[in-house]
C-alpha cells in the first residue's frame, strides 16, 4: 500500500540526509530500550472516562474530564492559538482538552522522528500516512492500534461500509498488526494529474484527451501551432508524470513505483520496471521525446518541490501547455498566466489520468493521512476513553463536518438535501470561500486545520468545500476511471526490511536512471535487454524471492 | 592595493628619465582582470539577495511568470504591511533579539575568561583544560542523547536550551587564547607590580587591549546566535518561544515541501505561501544582522588576523 502515498518524492538532499540521521540515531536510541510491546493490556481496567454506551454514530463525551497530548504540525500560514474555537468547543463536547505539543511543517518528520526516539512524544501522533509508522514498529514506541480497533466503532462502521477492508489489510506488518489508523475516504481520486491550458486544447488540440494516444495527437497539433514550444511537462524530474501514466500502460513508476512489485495477476508479485508494460510506457514517452512534444529540461530540473518553478514561468509564457501537478498547482499556473495572456483568455484545467493499453484505469484507491499512538498510552487510565475520543474525531460524520466546518448553524447551515453554506459573516480563505466574510473560520477559529480536517471524508463532505472545476474533476475520474486493485500484502519482518532496502536501493537506482536515459533518448532502446541483466546481476532474483516469500507467508498465516 | 594599482595610469616621465617600476602591460592587465573578477563576484553574491529584495516589492503573479530579477515588477508595499501585521512574526522577532543579546552576553563572558586561562602557560592543568575544548571540537553525544541532556536538565521550552550549550565556539576560543598569548607579558607584568590582581589584570589591562578581537568575536556570536534555528528547532515545542529564523524556516522550507509531500493535496487547506511573502519575511529578519557588519568592519580585518600571526 505504501506506493500509493509515495508521493513524497524521494530525493537526495540536506534535508534528506539529515532526516536519515535521525533516524539512524533513533535506531541505536531505541536498539537500546526497545520491549517487545506485544502484550496486550486489559483495556476495560483503564477505562476511566470512557462510556459505556459508545457505538458508531453517537456522540462521545468522557465521563469524566482528561487532558490528552498531541503533536500539532504548525503551518507557516496558519499559526496555532489557544483561544481558537476549535478547541473550547471540543472540550465542550467531549470534556477532552488537548494538549499540544508543536512542532513547525519545515522539518516535521524529523522533529516527529527524534520525539519519538527520545521517549517524548505526545501520546497522539496525527499526520501519519501509511508506511510513516514502518521505522517505529521494531522499536516498540508505537502501539499496535489493530489490537484495539474492537473499541472503535465508527472506524469499523465505515472501513465495512466503505469496502475498505482489503486496504487496511495492506497495513499489517510482518506480525500481523497495523500500528496507525489511517484517514478513510469514501472515494479517492489522483491528486497529481496533468494540467492543461483547456482553450488550447480545445482549439487547437481537437479536444480534451481521454487516453495517450489522444494526448499525442493533441500535443502534435499543439507543437505544429506553437512550434517553440515543448508543450507537455513534468516539473517533478518526471516522478509525478510517470506516476499517474504508468497505471494506464499496466506497470508502477515515479511516486508510485513503491517497492516495485506488482500484482502479476496470479496473486504472486512481479518487478515492474522489466514487465513488458513498464517498456512500453518507456517506449511510449520515448516517443513523445524524440517528437519534441516533451519539454527534457524540466524532466532533468531539480525538484523545488513547488512542481518547478521554471514549469510555472513556461505554462504562463506558452511554452508548455500540459503539466503534472494537483489543483493547487493549477491555481498557481492561473495566477501566472494572469500576468502574461490575461485574465479570460485562457481557461486552466486539471484531467483524469488519460487512459492507456490497460484500459481506463487510475491508481488504486488510497487513505488519506491518520494518525498512531504512543505505547505509553496503555499506561494511561484513560486509555480507552481516548480510543473512543479518537474514533469519534477521526471517524464520526458529524465530527468531521464539524472539523471541516465549525459549529452547525453558528458558522454554517446545511439544507435539507445536506448542502453545506457558510454563514456569511464568515470566511474560509483557504478554499475562497465567502471572501467578504468578517472571521476567518480556518485562522481565526481553528477549523478546517491540516492536522484533523484533512482526514477521514465522506464524498459529500469532499465536495461540500472544494471548487466546482475540482468537483467536476472528482467526478469525471470517478465516472471514466476504474481504480486498480491493490497490490496483494506482502509485509516483511525487521531483518527482511533491512536486506529488502539493501537490495532494493542500488535496483531502483539503476531503474530511475535508465528510465530516464531511455525516455530521453540517450540510451538505445535496443539495449533494454543489457538493462535487465543490469538489474539482474545486482540482486533483482534475491529480491524478488525476498518479497514473494513474504507474500507466502503472509498468504499461510492470513488465510 | 588593487585599487592602488588601478589608479596609477603609468604615465610617461616627464624628461624620458627613469621609467616607474614594471607597471607595465602585464600589470594593467593583471588588474583590469583582477577588477573584472572581483566586481563579476561581487555580482554574483548580490545577485539573489537584489533579487530578493526586488521580490519584496512586486506582485505574486509576477514573480510566478519569471519577470522579476533586478527590478520590481508590479510595484507594491502591500506584503510589507501584510508581514509587519503579522504578530507570530513579531513575537519571534523580538525572541530572536533576546536570544542573541543574552546568548552573545553569556558566550562572550565565557569565551573572553576561558581564553585568558589557556593563554597563561604557566596554569597547572591547562593542556587538561585545552584537550576538554578541543576534544568537542571532534566528538559530540549525538542528537538523541543530547536531546534526552537537556530535557532531564529542565532546559526544553527555555532560552537556555538555545543559549548555554553553544555558549563556548572553541574555534573563537584558540583565536582568543592566541590572541591572549601575543599582548606583551611586560604590561601585565608591570600592572601586577602597580598591585592589580589577575581580575584586575584581566578587566583593566587586558580586555581594553582586545577591543578588536572582542568585536570581531561579539560578531562571530551574534551572527551565530541569530542565524541558528536548529536548536530552537530541537527544543522548543511552543510557537511563541520560537526564534525568527524558525519561523522563516517553516515559511520557506515548509512552502517548498507542501506539495511535494501531497499536503496542499487535498485542495489548498495548507496555501502556499508566496514567494513575495517570504521574499519580505527573508529581507526584514537579514537587515539587522546586516547593519552590524559596517560597524565592526574595521576590526573585523585585524581582529581575526591578531591571533593567527605568532611572533
Amino acid at each position: 500500500m505504501s506506493e500509493v502515498f509515495g508521493q513524497t518524492p524521494v530525493r537526495v538532499s540536506r534535508r534528506g540526509i539529515f532526516g536519515a540521521s535521525i533516524a539512524a540515531s533513533s535506531v541505536l536510541a531505541l536498539a537500546s530500550c526497545s520491549d517487545d510491546g506485544g502484550e496486550e493490556v486489559d483495556v476495560d481496567e483503564l477505562s476511566k472516562g470512557a462510556m459505556d454506551d459508545f457505538a458508531a454514530d453517537s456522540q462521545f463525551k468522557a465521563t469524566e474530564p482528561f487532558s490528552l497530548s498531541l503533536l500539532w504540525t504548525e503551518w507557516p500560514e496558519l499559526p496555532i492559538t489557544d483561544s481558537w474555537q476549535f478547541f473550547t468547543e471540543i472540550e465542550k463536547r467531549t470534556n477532552v482538552k488537548l494538549e499540544t505539543t508543536i512542532i513547525p511543517f519545515s522539518d516535521a518528520v524529523e522533529k516527529r522522528s527524534l520525539l519519538i526516539s527520545a521517549g517524548d512524544a505526545p501520546m497522539v501522533i496525527p499526520i501519519i500516512y501509511t508506511g510513516d509508522e514502518n521505522s517505529f514498529v521494531s522499536s516498540g514506541a508505537i502501539l499496535p492500534i489493530s489490537d484495539y480497533v474492537e473499541h472503535m466503532p465508527h472506524f469499523q462502521k465505515y472501513v465495512e461500509e466503505w469496502d475498505l477492508g482489503d486496504m487496511i489489510d495492506n497495513l499489517k506488518q510482518a506480525d500481523g498488526k497495523y500500528y496507525m489508523l489511517p484517514g478513510l475516504q469514501e472515494v479517492s481520486v489522483p491528486v497529481f494529474t496533468l494540467i492543461i491550458r483547456k482553450d488550447v486544447f480545445e482549439t487547437v488540440g481537437g479536444g480534451i484527451p481521454e487516453t495517450w494516444d489522444e494526448m499525442r495527437e493533441a500535443l502534435v497539433k499543439i507543437k505544429a501551432e506553437y512550434p517553440d514550444s515543448y508543450p507537455l511537462a513534468d516539473g517533478f524530474e518526471a516522478m509525478s508524470m510517470l506516476n499517474y501514466a504508468a497505471h494506464a500502460f499496466g506497470a508502477q513508476a515515479g511516486w508510485g513505483f513503491g517497492t516495485g512489485m506488482m500484482d502479476d495477476g496470479s496473486g504472486k508479485l512481479q518487478y515492474t520496471a522489466v514487465s513488458a508494460e513498464y517498456k512500453e510506457m518507456v517506449e511510449f514517452f520515448r516517443g513523445l521525446v524524440a517528437d519534441g512534444l516533451v519539454d527534457t529540461d524540466s524532466l532533468t530540473a531539480a525538484d523545488d518541490g513547488s512542481g518547478g518553478g521554471s514549469v510555472t514561468e513556461k505554462f504562463a509564457n506558452e511554452l508548455v501547455f500540459a503539466a503534472s501537478g494537483s489543483n493547487g498547482t493549477a491555481s498557481d499556473f492561473a495566477v501566472a498566466l494572469n500576468e502574461t495572456v490575461g485574465e479570460g483568455n485562457y481557461e486552466v484545467l486539471q484531467i483524469a489520468p488519460p487512459g492507456g493499453p490497460a484500459g481506463m484505469v487510475c491508481e488504486p484507491r488510497n487513505f488519506w493521512n491518520g494518525f498512531m499512538l504512543n505505547s505509553e498510552i496503555t499506561e494511561s487510565e484513560n486509555f480507552l476513553a481516548t480510543l473512543q475520543f479518537l474514533d469519534w474525531i477521526y471517524y464520526n460524520p458529524e465530527a468531521r463536518e464539524l472539523l471541516r466546518w465549525g459549529v452547525l448553524d453558528e458558522t454554517y447551515t446545511k439544507d435539507a438535501d445536506g448542502k453545506i453554506t457558510l454563514n456569511p459573516e464568515f470566511r474560509l480563505d483557504a478554499f475562497n470561500i465567502n471572501p467578504d466574510g468578517e472571521t476567518d473560520i480556518q485562522k481565526d477559529l481553528g477549523w478546517s486545520n491540516s492536522v484533523f480536517a484533512d482526514s477521514t471524508e465522506s464524498r459529500a463532505l469532499k465536495e461540500s468545500y472544494n471548487t466546482p472545476t475540482f468537483v467536476e474533476y472528482i467526478d469525471s475520474v470517478l465516472a471514466t476511471r476504474t481504480p486498480r486493485d491493490p497490490n496483494p500484502p506482502a509485509p516483511l519482518d525487521e531483518l527482511e526490511l533491512e536486506q529488502a532496502a539493501l537490495l532494493s536501493t542500488p535496483i531502483k537506482d539503476t531503474v530511475d536512471t535508465n528510465t530516464l536515459r531511455f525516455i530521453m533518448g540517450e540510451r538505445d532502446i535496443a539495449e533494454w535487454d543489457d538493462y535487465v541483466a543490469e538489474l539482474e546481476s545486482q540482486g533483482l532474483a534475491d529480491y524478488i524471492s525476498l518479497i514473494n516469500g513474504a507474500r507466502d507467508r503472509f498468504e499461510e498465516e492470513n488465510s | 592595493m588593487v585599487i592602488d594599482v588601478m589608479s596609477k595610469n603609468p604615465t610617461k616621465p616627464a624628461n624620458g628619465g627613469q621609467r616607474k617600476t614594471k607597471e607595465s602591460t602585464g600589470t594593467r592587465v593583471f588588474g583590469v582582470v583582477n577588477t573584472t573578477f572581483l566586481v563579476l563576484l561581487c555580482v554574483g553574491m548580490l545577485y539573489p539577495f537584489i533579487t530578493v529584495l526586488a521580490q519584496s516589492f512586486s506582485s505574486a503573479g509576477a514573480i510566478n511568470a519569471g519577470q522579476v530579477s533586478f527590478w520590481p515588477v508590479g510595484f507594491n508595499l502591500d506584503t510589507y504591511s501584510a508581514v509587519m501585521q503579522n504578530d507570530t512574526f513579531w513575537r519571534n522577532y523580538g525572541n530572536t533579539v533576546l536570544y542573541t543579546v543574552v546568548g552573545t552576553t553569556i558566550a562572550m563572558v565565557l569565551t573572553t575568561t576561558y581564553a585568558y586561562v589557556l593563554s597563561k602557560k604557566h596554569l597547572k592543568g591547562r593542556k587538561a583544560l585545552i584537550g576538554i575544548a578541543v576534544f568537542t571540537m571532534f566528538f559530540n553525544g549525538g542528537l538523541v542523547p543530547n536531546y534526552v541532556l537537556i530535557s532531564s536538565l529542565g532546559m526544553k521550552n527555555t532560552m537556555w536550551a538555545l543559549v548555554l550549550p553553544g555558549a563556548i565556539s572553541i574555534f573563537n576560543l584558540l583565536v582568543m587564547k592566541s590572541f591572549f598569548e601575543n599582548l606583551p607579558k611586560d604590561l601585565e607584568e608591570a600592572a601586577q607590580i602597580d598591585g592589580l590582581g589577575w581580575y584586575g589584570i584581566f578587566g583593566r589591562i587586558v580586555l581594553p587591549l582586545s577591543k578588536a578581537v572582542i568585536a570581531t568575536m561579539v560578531l562571530f556570536y551574534s551572527v551565530q546566535f541569530w542565524n541558528d534555528w536548529f536548536a530552537a528547532f530541537l527544543y522548543l515545542d511552543k510557537s511563541e518561544l520560537f526564534p525568527v529564523t524558525l519561523f522563516v524556516r517553516n515559511l520557506i522550507a515548509g512552502a517548498s515541501t507542501t506539495t511535494s509531500e501531497g499536503a496542499a493535496a487535498t485542495g489548498s487547506t495548507t496555501a502556499l505561501v508566496s514567494t513575495n511573502i517570504q521574499a519580505v519575511t527573508m529581507i526584514l529578519t537579514v537587515i539587522p544582522i546586516l547593519c552590524i557588519y559596517p560597524f565592526v568592519q574595521r576590526y573585523f580585518v585585524s581582529g581575526i588576523m591578531l591571533g593567527s600571526v605568532k611572533g
